[in-house]
């Protein structure tokens, strides 16, 4: 627990970590229990007040940010978008993580034919742009949630898995490996009980900024045309059926365009100072700046 | 800080190179059009695609014969007049003082070799698809008569030659080409991944218009299209979205000859039971949709805009009627009818503006009156997967977004296809409907139009085959340099020659 | 050394065939060419004639053995909508993605070694502070957005450069001030960690103990050291730069690369999706090992081994 309280400490000294950190907080509550209050607000469409503008309050506290297209109000979208735009983003993210490192740990420790299948599938994905993969796959596959993830998802496990790979090259030499080996440990174990554990913090990290990259990629699929279909929406979405109204009505795609930015922001800004608390070099500076 | 004033300079250097690169001031006389998307081939036999046919058709290439859109006919242009010599054979006499932008001269040969080269099996030619395999055997006269056979009657052969551009003899004949050579006023100048750039043919055979040179590029978003001609760095904008056609001066609306629709799914219950079909045409608020496609949008009753032969006038189309809606739907539930299936909404992404807007508020309607829908939004490649037979197996209970053009003037590119059993996207099954359109394609002029205009009728009134929404309407931006107003063709072509200079 | 870099060749030939093969299945999973290329009501048999002239009515496996002897007789086919040889429209394009990606590498890495080592001199100072805010927020911004918002203030409104288009050095600014924005943000972070390692690693502050007065030659040294992780994540980014280039050509009209592909994938022109990613595909392994030759040469210490 030592460890936490050091963390949450380090939190407190940087203002601005401490700021994204609320921030996010915030916004994953909301997008938790926002939409029980929503109800079908913000998917029904109401022609009559198409594009109507922001902060103004006689239609009700959900039409402050103004409403899109089709008159729906844009604060309602946003609660409800948010739910699909980090829910996507954490699904894709955890899966990424989960198959990159479970990969990886294979890659690092076996040096077998798989090991080198792997390697060389890894390669394949990392040197072809993202984007254009994801557009090849959702064309075979169709633009529908689940596969939005997926192909997220695979854009991103090589990152785990060369991480997770060049640790486990590195932990595998290690001491108590050698010793847990010649205690008769069997290779799974050795993997999942001694250096799994000693990989996750690093691609937790690596996690948050991956968060925010997802979140962009999955707004560039909606500016093309692939992203998630209506009636499902994320803030990406929003922004692209937005953007030609920028011209006339900014707000449309302003709001989710300024979510965005504050969400990915947060974990920018998060991600930066886990690097520094992961670093005792680093750690060493921030603390000494503060005494 | 030697970097900041360094800084500081480089700021004043770029704001003085923007005062210099600001509108090139190119010849008086050359015009930049800005397209939608790129032009991404030159075969005049490919004009029928609308990016294609912008630059190339009346530009370039012309035809023996020139549709006029409000009365759905053809008028003169390489051929000076035609007749019927019997049921199957046209014979048209051409102008004697036409030459190709090579040299070759123009004679009865020439457009015969441009006909067959459109037959030809061996090249891709989008206008010969759109003919839907009629085919056409010219035979050579004398150097300028042509006569031009069709294996079925074709009454309306004169109309169709004006979708056959006439190329020049030296245009390959087996191969695609980009390299059009044609008898229009206008030759291809220079063609990028970036531009076209046509430039006047000064030794073309009619009036030579003003326009000198005219610079083809595009760009995907309207707001940046609109944007162009405001700044100044283009001159005309075909087509932008109705958001961004927010200056009366300089925006234009035109009808564009495209009508929408969604398609239902007859053969599959609930869609089988004409009330649920009425009730989805009742279900919604015409005058709330219209507002996403601009006011000057038409209601439609058909799939032809009116001037098209065969358009009828007398179909009312259906109102907004969601009390009657429900009722419908209820006597249809009392009879066992299953109206509570979720319904498959098949969406084409892009399809048209706002079409994905269109599709949300219309399923929020129908299940209002308490039709449950699903949206599946597929691409264009996906989309004719459902558009054509055979259907798909697992479609469901579907309706179909569809947007139609029919520039050739005639019913018979529309009502064979959609309403006959045997037409190629249509659902419904019907043999007195079959027998009208078969009487239909064999009469001329009145009768002609009567007969398509009642299959008109009984599709909309009785059979209720489809959710007719509207004759669409496009913007177009016109800088203050020129002088156009876009026309019911705008969207297959855009003569230069219509255009004028202001000084 | 010559052992290592043809170990890297070997695997980066299996990685290319791979992509082949895998682009090519995947390709013609998504439809029928003819579905897009003809009009949506040319008949069946229009669509037929049209699968046997290009060859998609054969099995899908003869088709590929078609591709990869074409392939080895340097015939990248043809483009079906451009009539043209697709390793042509390929590499038409191929000038203005580079120039474009390029120069924007090139700033932002400039940019980024000079804000980030700045940064660095007081972690969590006011500079730091600001510059990483900044850089952040223009990493963290969905590109399109900021392209069309930006064309629609600096072009329209402001009138300081062309809204679009490729014809003059003024139409470059805003497409590579846009793109600019995330491989900067990233970098910033990158050379700023690695600059605060470097400044507190044993032997700046032995010579700072020591006295050396002159700081700009420890500065100098750090960032030295902060050059290698640099170039190892510039190598993802500029990879990554394509993403970017594909939206902001879409938005701005270049005629490169990444407005080709999403072209050619929308519609359905195989031969010009196999023969840019092809090409894109060996641009990135050759810059990959380019970045293994700078690592040689930044860091004496690494010798290659196989």
């Amino acid at each position: 627990m030592p460890r936490i309280a050091t963390a949450f400490r380090l939190l407190a000294n940087d203002r601005l970590a401490l700021g994204a950190g609320v921030v996010l907080a915030v916004i994953f509550l909301l997008a938790l229990v926002g939409p029980f209050f929503v109800s079908d607000l913000a998917t029904r469409p109401d022609l009559l007040k198409r594009n109507a503008p922001p902060l103004v309050l006689e239609n009700g506290f959900f039409h402050l940010l103004g409403t899109d297209t089709l008159g729906r109000p844009i604060l309602a979208r946003l609660i409800v978008g948010a739910q699909f735009t980090l829910g996507i983003a954490t699904a894709a993210v955890l899966c990424s993580m989960t198959i990159g490192g479970f990969l990886g740990l294979i890659a690092g420790f076996s040096d077998r034919w798989y090991s080198q299948v792997i390697l060389r599938l890894a390669d394949i994905i990392m040197s072809f742009p993202s984007l254009l993969m994801a557009l090849i796959v959702l064309y075979t596959l169709g633009a529908s949630l689940t596969n939005v993830i997926i192909v997220l998802a695979i854009t991103r496990i090589p990152v785990y898995l060369r991480t997770t790979r060049a640790e486990v090259l590195e932990l595998r030499e290690r001491m108590f490996v050698s010793a847990a080996r010649s205690m008769g440990a069997s290779a799974p174990r050795i993997l999942f009980r001694h250096i799994s554990p000693l990989v996750v913090p690093t691609l937790a990290t690596i996690a948050a900024i991956d968060f925010a990259t997802v979140i962009l990629a999955e707004s560039s699929l909606s500016f093309l045309g692939l992203g998630i279909q209506p009636p499902q929406f994320t803030w990406g979405a929003m922004v692209a059926a937005g953007r030609g109204y920028l011209s006339s009505a900014w707000w449309v795609a302003f709001w989710p365009g300024l979510m965005i930015v504050i969400t990915t922001l947060s974990l920018n800004l998060l991600s930066r100072w886990a690097r520094m608390v992961a670093d005792p070099q680093q750690r060493w500076r921030v603390q000494s700046l503060r005494r | 800080m030697p970097s900041v004033t360094r800084l500081m300079k480089l700021t004043l250097l770029a704001s003085a190179m923007s005062v210099v690169a600001g509108p090139a001031l190119a010849q008086e006389s050359a015009i930049t059009v800005v397209l939608p998307e790129q032009v991404s081939n030159l075969d005049p036999c490919n004009a029928s695609n609308s990016h294609v046919g912008r630059v190339v058709t009346q530009n370039i290439t012309e035809t023996l014969t020139r549709l006029n859109p409000e009365e759905g006919e053809a008028n003169p242009l390489l051929a000076t007049e035609w007749e019927q010599v019997d049921e199957l054979t046209w014979r048209f006499t051409l102008r004697d003082d036409v030459s190709f932008q090579d040299g070759n001269p123009f004679n009865a040969e020439a457009a015969a070799f441009a006909i067959n080269r459109l037959m030809n099996q061996a090249i891709t030619c989008a206008s010969r698809s759109k003919l839907s395999n009629l085919v056409m055997i010219p035979e050579v006269i004398d150097e300028h008569v042509l006569e031009v056979r069709t294996e079925v009657p074709m009454p309306i052969l004169p109309t169709l030659m004006s979708l056959v551009m006439m190329v020049s003899p030296d245009t390959p004949m087996d191969e695609n080409t980009n390299e059009p050579v044609g008898t229009g006023p206008y030759q291809l100048a220079d063609y990028t991944p970036e531009q076209v750039v046509l430039e006047r043919f000064e030794g073309y055979w009619g009036d030579q218009p003003e326009v000198e040179q005219a610079t083809y590029v595009w760009r995907s978003e309207s707001a940046l299209r609109a944007a162009m001609v405001e700044t100044g760095e283009a001159d005309l904008a075909p087509v932008i979205a109705i958001q961004d056609a927010t200056n009366p001066e300089t925006d234009f609306a035109y009808l564009n000859a495209e009508t929408t629709r969604f398609r239902i799914d007859l053969g599959v219950p609930p869609l089988d039971d004409v009330r649920v079909r009425k009730a989805l045409n009742l279900a919604i608020d015409w005058e709330g949709m219209a507002t996403l496609f601009g006011p000057d949008v038409l209601r439609a009753a058909q799939m032809v805009i009116p001037g098209v032969l065969g358009h009828n006038a007398e179909i009312e189309p259906w109102p907004y009627d969601p009390d009657e809606a429900r009722r419908l739907l209820e006597e249809a539930r009392a009879d066992g009818v299953p109206v509570d299936t979720e319904l498959n909404v098949i969406a084409r992404s892009g399809n048209y503006p706002n079409s994905q807007e269109a599709t949300e508020a219309m399923v929020a309607m129908w299940s209002d009156v308490g039709i449950q829908s699903r949206i599946t939004t597929v691409d264009a490649a996906g989309w004719t997967e459902y558009l054509n037979k055979p259907f798909p197996e697992d479609r469901g209970a579907s309706l179909l977004m569809q947007m139609h053009d029919n520039v050739t003037g005639d019913a018979v590119f529309t009502v064979p296809l959609s309403y006959a059993s045997d037409g190629q996207y249509s659902t419904v099954n019907d043999p007195e409907i079959d027998e009208l359109i078969a009487q239909a394609r064999a009469a001329t002029g009145e009768e002609r139009a009567e007969l398509f205009g009642e299959v008109f009728r009984r599709v909309h009134d009785e059979i209720v085959a489809e959710v007719t929404m509207f004759h669409m309407v496009g913007y177009t931006r016109v800088g203050p340099r020129i002088d156009w107003e876009p026309t019911v063709t705008t969207n297959s072509q855009i003569p230069l020659a219509d255009i004028s200079l202001n000084d | 050394m010559t052992a290592f870099f043809g170990k890297r060749l070997a695997y980066s030939l299996i990685s290319l065939f791979g992509l082949l093969v895998l682009v090519f299945f995947l390709s013609r999973l998504t439809g029928n060419p003819a579905d897009v290329l003809l009009p949506p009501d040319a008949s069946a048999a229009e669509r037929q004639a049209f699968s046997e002239r290009h060859g998609f009515d054969e099995p899908i496996h003869i088709q590929f053995l078609q591709y990869l002897s074409d392939l080895l007789r340097l015939d990248f086919g043809e483009s079906l909508r451009q009539n043209r040889s697709a390793m042509e429209v390929a590499l038409n394009a191929y000038p203005t993605t580079l120039q474009l990606a390029g120069l924007t590498m090139v700033l932002a890495t400039t940019a980024a070694l000079l804000v980030g080592a700045l940064a660095a001199i007081r972690p969590g100072g006011l500079f730091d502070k600001i510059a990483s805010v900044f850089s952040l927020t223009g990493a963290s911004t969905p590109d399109f957005w900021v392209a069309i918002v930006a064309v629609l203030v600096f072009a329209v409104g402001l009138g300081l450069v062309p809204t679009s288009g490729t014809g003059t050095p003024m139409h470059w600014i805003l497409p590579i001030a846009v793109l600019f924005l995330r491989p900067f943000g990233l970098l910033v972070q990158i050379v700023r960690g690695a600059m605060i390692s470097a400044l507190a690693s044993p032997y700046v502050k032995t010579a700072l103990a020591k006295g050396v007065r002159d700081r700009r030659i420890v500065f100098a040294h750090a960032m030295r050291n902060s050059l290698l992780p640099t170039v190892t994540v510039a190598g993802d980014v500029a990879t990554g730069l394509i993403n970017g280039a594909v939206v902001i050509e879409t938005v701005f009209g270049f005629p490169g690369i990444g407005k080709l592909m999403i072209d050619a994938i929308h519609q359905r022109d195989f031969a010009v999706v196999q023969a840019t990613i092809l090409i894109t595909a060996c641009a990135i392994f050759i810059m990959n090992i380019v970045i293994d030759i700078i690592y040689a040469i930044l860091d004496p210490r690494i010798r290659y081994q196989s």
